[in-house]
């Protein structure tokens, strides 16, 4: 299908300042998007309040409003194109792209939906569909639409009040359990309750933190492994997966905040395909017509049960991550399709030969570590958990998953040249150990217990220390697998270290 | 140590770091024995297909698994970029914009750019932003790699903030041709005794000031000078531990704990400039290129005049472009130093300046020879492309082959603001202080500074009020201000709220003023307007060096119900000039390409 040739001008919204949550993949994004779309000819108008962007470089597009991102300021700029476009007597119409913005731009789009403003000035969304977003970012709709579909999610309840919330929670019976504000970014309000006490605390402040004052209330699947997948679509139908992204720390600790790991390294192939299956499934039931969508799945560690958790219709900090990882250009792709063309008419730049519709095949391991910046906190609980807390990322690729975890461990910035045995030191709170000393057993215990940024340093003293792969198991419910390979490290450190010079 | 064993460690990632200190060896000796035994990477491509087809992009990863070299060889001069690594608070997307900006220069100057970089969420790091792309950690043994296996002519080490800076006398020790300003330059603006000998000679006055690498040092520096006093740990960006300490108790708990000082890196004690303005200054210069330094061109990019006074980092600061209340021999003073600096330091490229003006005295709080935070936002708002430029005459160009040699004044405003992460961290406080905590920025264009401020804040989201109640309570050293300041708002139809203090202070002034309970006094108090959303916009100054525990629960408060919150009475002032101008005429849109 050639590509759309009744459009004059692309209006895309950026993501606006960089927060936790929103960092630098969407000037990534926007940016290959641009390019996609000028590339083709059309006229790209972009809204985006910060300057720090590459994409808000005059030359990234032919109209550049660095203006504040909200409902009111796009109508404004809406209107003002809607009368430049007469002025130029432009044949084709005005359309909003709303997928490459991150929550901000999908948000916006959606208030100038219900403000009658696109309809009002005649522009079309393309990318997405405003009722395929809704089913995508409606936790109650969502979790019918997979229900209906066979697919499972957890067991959960929707509540717009505390009195609901709490009928819900006796509903699933048990704690923990987790709670989660609708249409919010990287679960700011979401947590884990353990009790009451914390679960009436949760609830109304999730209330209070949606814009549309409604939480999801789910079975905790603390302790499940998590995984993500990265899936394209184009108009005729066709699906690809781009990249398989696994968490190393289970549930329970946001995506942002987990080490993962591209492509799945603890899946057998048929697990693996039902996943890919399911994928397909999902953003097809969703009606993501074009373009990019994040979908991310628990699996129990024993019986194999598999449930969706959410997905995301949009470009996402994972599709940044995944491009990286693989090498294929995930926003520029979704820029293409959503102006009409299909994944096997799209030439694929690195072989030249191959078309997007071949889905990217990894013959290396890629680790991402998140970034904290908890010692500018030092007021708040460092603990992980479904609210994201990480400000960066390195990532690392290397030939095995050893290699490309040390690599990213010396990318960090945090002082470390690999996972230990470096020669410095460990502050711990406010004691100092040697780097080769062995720490106190119950200590260990303490930090592998409850998520924290240094966990993966913790595993190593605990091998150090003498614990099992199995007793760590059941102290993170890491995978055998992951653990496994960390012991691996560990005895070279030992070995280097008994070495004669 | 065989080299079975060697190559097993490399293999799993080892670096030769961690090989040296588990092995008592140093990291040279690890690198010549390597060397000697011929272990070193191999490059492979990151290509889509597992090597199945042949791949045209260059993006690379290094391994140590066995196989084959995948790098091509070309024939252009090539250079290296180090970018920033994973963002971090104090490094992020500013520095990345930077060395975007050199690889683009570098190839229309006719360069091969080699981009080195580990963050995956970053445009640097897309395949198609540089000639060659490496994924790799920004570290001595990994950047040596890559610049020794593909034969570069130089790297640019002053783009992509401090990780990069940290290497750069590394590298140069070991060969490598570090473009720019020279790392010796570098370290005299890093180095405090060094960096006062230059500001002596340029008879360039800064705060007084002492070093201090113990407790004791501590003291007696914060003695001589009078407290309170700024203090830090050197070589760190994002002002990381820095500190504005008032009594010997602070300072003694700041030595033990906050920082670990050592002979290398002593901690830093300034006299702290109470009230002062701060102004940000971003300059580009060839100076180096000339044997005469005279002969040199130095231009300005932009006066960034901070909102909030001395005491805020300047990445946490709200800022104005240009300046807005400065006068014309203040702002000429300034440009005095910063040329005389330029010329001293023989700069090549880009250099920032922060001052503090005092009535009429202007000091130098810190020169950094490299690119600045705020150079995306200069170059945004002055319409020219100060990376860019400074690439180019790093890599030999001068400013007048370039065409760029007059400063830039705007006949509009542009309004820098800062945004927090505040909302992720409960129970946080949100005071602004010299540790630089946002994460982000907005910029607020406008032909009116009152509107470029209210879209700096609309963009930061935290939209001003147009009407309603404004809650105001002030410390005692900021009472004496604050009537004018509610006036204002009075005048622009606001109710006022306050606690029994600051009530007493505006009543006196003959204002209107609804009072509510303290905390501590009953109910309904202030967090229960708050949390009902009655009022509209806080204003709360702290209240001394240790905040009392109501101002933190009603400034938490403030961020967790989404109410617009000025912590400073600059901030408040900007806050009614903004909202006045929106009262008077609402905004308009308009575009960059329009603007310059």
């Amino acid at each position: 299908m050639p590509k759309r040739t009744d459009i004059h001008s692309v209006l895309i919204i950026g993501a606006g300042p960089i927060i936790i949550g929103q960092a630098c993949e969407f000037d990534y994004s926007g940016t290959q998007a641009c390019k996609a779309l000028r590339e083709e000819g059309y006229r790209i108008i972009l809204v985006n309040s910060n300057p720090a962007t590459i994409m808000t470089d005059p030359e990234f597009a032919d109209r550049t409003y660095i203006e504040p991102i909200t409902p009111e300021c796009v109508e404004k700029i809406i209107a003002r194109e809607t009368e430049e476009m007469r002025r130029l007597g432009a044949k084709g119409r005005l359309v909003l792209l709303p997928t490459l913005g991150g929550q901000t731009a999908l948000n916006t789009a959606m208030a100038l939906v219900k403000r009658g403003t696109l309809d009002k000035y005649g522009v079309e969304m393309i990318g997405a569909n405003a009722a395929a977003i809704q089913r995508g970012e409606d936790r109650r709709i969502f979790k019918d639409l997979m229900l209906s579909i066979g697919l499972d999610v957890p067991v959960s309840g929707v509540a717009d009040t505390l009195e609901e919330s709490r009928a819900v929670a006796e509903k699933i019976g048990r704690f923990p359990l987790i709670i989660r504000p609708a249409f919010t970014l990287g679960g700011t309000g979401g947590g884990i309750a353990y009790n009451r006490e914390e679960f009436e605390v949760m609830a109304r402040r999730g209330l209070e933190l949606s814009p549309v004052s409604e939480i999801l209330i789910e079975e905790s699947l603390l302790g499940w492994k998590e995984f993500e997948m990265e899936v394209m679509r184009d108009k005729a139908d066709n699906c690809v997966i781009i990249c398989s992204i696994e968490n190393f720390d289970p549930m329970g600790v946001h995506t942002g905040d987990s080490i993962t790991v591209a492509p799945i390294q603890t899946l057998t192939d048929k697990e693996y395909q039902i996943m890919r299956d399911a994928s397909f499934a999902v953003i097809r039931a969703v009606g993501v017509e074009t373009g990019g969508s994040n979908i991310q799945f628990a699996v129990h560690p024993d019986n194999g049960r598999m449930v969706i958790i959410e997905m995301n219709p949009r470009v996402s900090r994972s599709s940044a991550l995944a491009s990286k990882a693989t090498g294929f250009p995930i926003a520029k792709i979704a820029a293409k399709l959503a102006v009409g063309y299909l994944l096997d008419e799209i030439k694929n730049d690195i072989t030249r030969e191959t078309p997007a519709s071949f889905e990217p095949t990894l013959d290396y391991v890629v680790t991402k570590i998140p970034r904290f910046a908890f010692e500018k906190f030092a007021q708040a609980d460092p603990t992980l958990n479904t609210q994201m807390k990480s400000v960066g990322e390195a990532m690392a690729i290397g030939r095995t998953f050893k290699e490309s975890l040390q690599k990213a461990l010396r990318s960090l910035e945090i002082g470390r040249h690999g996972l230990g045995g470096d020669g410095r030191h460990w502050r711990i709170g406010n004691d100092v150990y040697q780097d080769r000393d062995i720490l106190p057993r119950e200590l260990i215990s303490r930090r592998l217990t409850s998520p924290n940024a240094e966990r993966i340093f913790f595993i190593r003293h605990a091998l150090r220390a003498g614990f099992g792969v199995e007793e760590i198991f059941q102290l993170t419910k890491i995978d055998r697998w992951f653990l496994v390979q960390l012991k691996e490290i560990v005895d070279v450190e030992e070995e280097l270290a008994a070495s004669e010079p | 140590m065989n080299r079975e064993l060697l190559a097993k460690a490399k293999s799993l990632g080892f670096s030769d770091r961690q090989i040296a200190s588990l092995t008592r060896k140093s990291e040279d000796d690890i690198r010549a024995l390597r060397r000697q035994l011929g272990l070193t990477p191999s490059y492979r491509l990151v290509d889509t297909c597992a090597a199945e087809f042949e791949a045209y992009t260059p993006y690379y990863y290094s391994t140590y698994d066995r196989g084959d070299d995948e790098t091509r060889a070309g024939d252009k001069r090539k250079i290296m970029i180090l970018g920033g690594g994973p963002n971090r608070i104090g490094q992020g997307i500013e520095f990345d914009y930077c060395c975007v900006h050199a690889a683009f220069a570098l190839k229309e100057d006719g360069f091969e750019t080699l981009m080195v970089n580990s963050n995956p969420e970053t445009v640097s790091t897309d395949y198609d932003t540089s000639d060659k792309l490496f994924f790799e950690p920004l570290t001595l043994e990994d950047v040596l790699h890559i610049y020794e296996r593909e034969k570069c002519w130089g790297a640019i080490a002053q783009f992509g903030g401090q990780t990069p800076l940290n290497l750069a006398l590394g590298l140069q020790k070991n060969g490598v041709n570090v473009i720019g300003t020279s790392p010796q330059s570098i370290e005299i603006a890093e180095d405090r005794k060094l960096f006062s000998a230059m500001l002596n000679k340029l008879g360039i006055p800064q705060p007084p000031n002492g070093l201090a690498t113990n407790e004791a040092q501590a003291l007696d520096a914060a003695r001589r000078l009078g407290y309170p006093v700024l203090v830090r740990p050197s070589f760190v960006l994002g002002g990381r531990a820095m500190q504005i300490v008032y009594s010997d108790a602070e300072l003694n708990h700041y030595m033990r704990f906050a920082v670990e000082a050592s002979h290398e890196r002593p901690v830093l004690v300034d006299k702290f400039l109470e009230d002062a303005t701060e102004v940000d200054v971003d300059c580009i210069a060839d100076v180096g290129h000339f044997a005469d330094p005279a002969q040199g061109t130095i231009v300005i990019g932009g006066f960034l005049e901070h909102i909030e006074f001395a005491g805020v980092h300047s990445g946490d600061a709200a800022m104005v472009l240009p300046p807005h209340t400065l006068a014309a021999e203040v702002i000429e003073t300034m440009r005095r130093h910063t040329h005389a600096m330029a010329r001293e330091l023989r700069v090549i490229g880009l250099m920032n300046v922060q001052y503090a003006v005092k009535g009429d005295t202007v000091y130098v709080l810190e020169v950094n020879p490299r690119a600045s935070r705020t150079v995306p936002f200069v170059s945004k708002a002055i319409g020219a492309p100060l990376a860019k430029l400074a690439a180019k005459v790093m890599a030999g160009r001068k400013l007048t082959e370039l065409g760029f040699t007059k400063e830039i004044w705007t006949d509009y405003w542009a309004v820098k603001e800062s945004v927090f992460p505040f909302n992720r961290f409960h129970g946080q406080d949100i005071l602004l202080s010299p540790e630089m905590r946002s994460t982000g920025e907005v910029m607020g264009l406008d032909a009116d500074l009152g509107i470029a401020y209210a879209k700096s804040q609309m963009a930061a989201g935290g939209p001003l009020p147009l009407s309603g109640r404004v809650f105001i309570s002030v410390s005692d050293a900021h009472k004496k201000q604050v009537a004018a300041i509610a006036r204002e708002f009075a005048g622009l139809g606001f109710e006022i709220v306050s606690t029994a203090g600051t009530a007493k202070v505006l009543e006196e002034a003959g204002l209107k003023v609804a009072r509510v309970f303290k905390l501590a006094e009953g109910r309904p108090n202030t967090l229960d307007l708050l949390k009902n959303r009655e009022i509209q916009l806080v204003i709360n100054t702290p209240a001394g060096q240790t905040p009392r525990a109501d101002e933190v629960k009603i400034r938490t408060t403030a961020v967790y119900t989404g109410t617009p919150i000025m912590t400073t009475l600059s901030g408040a002032r900007a806050a009614a000039l903004g909202i006045a101008a929106l009262k008077r005429c609402g905004y308009g849109v308009k575009t960059l390409q329009e603007y310059h």
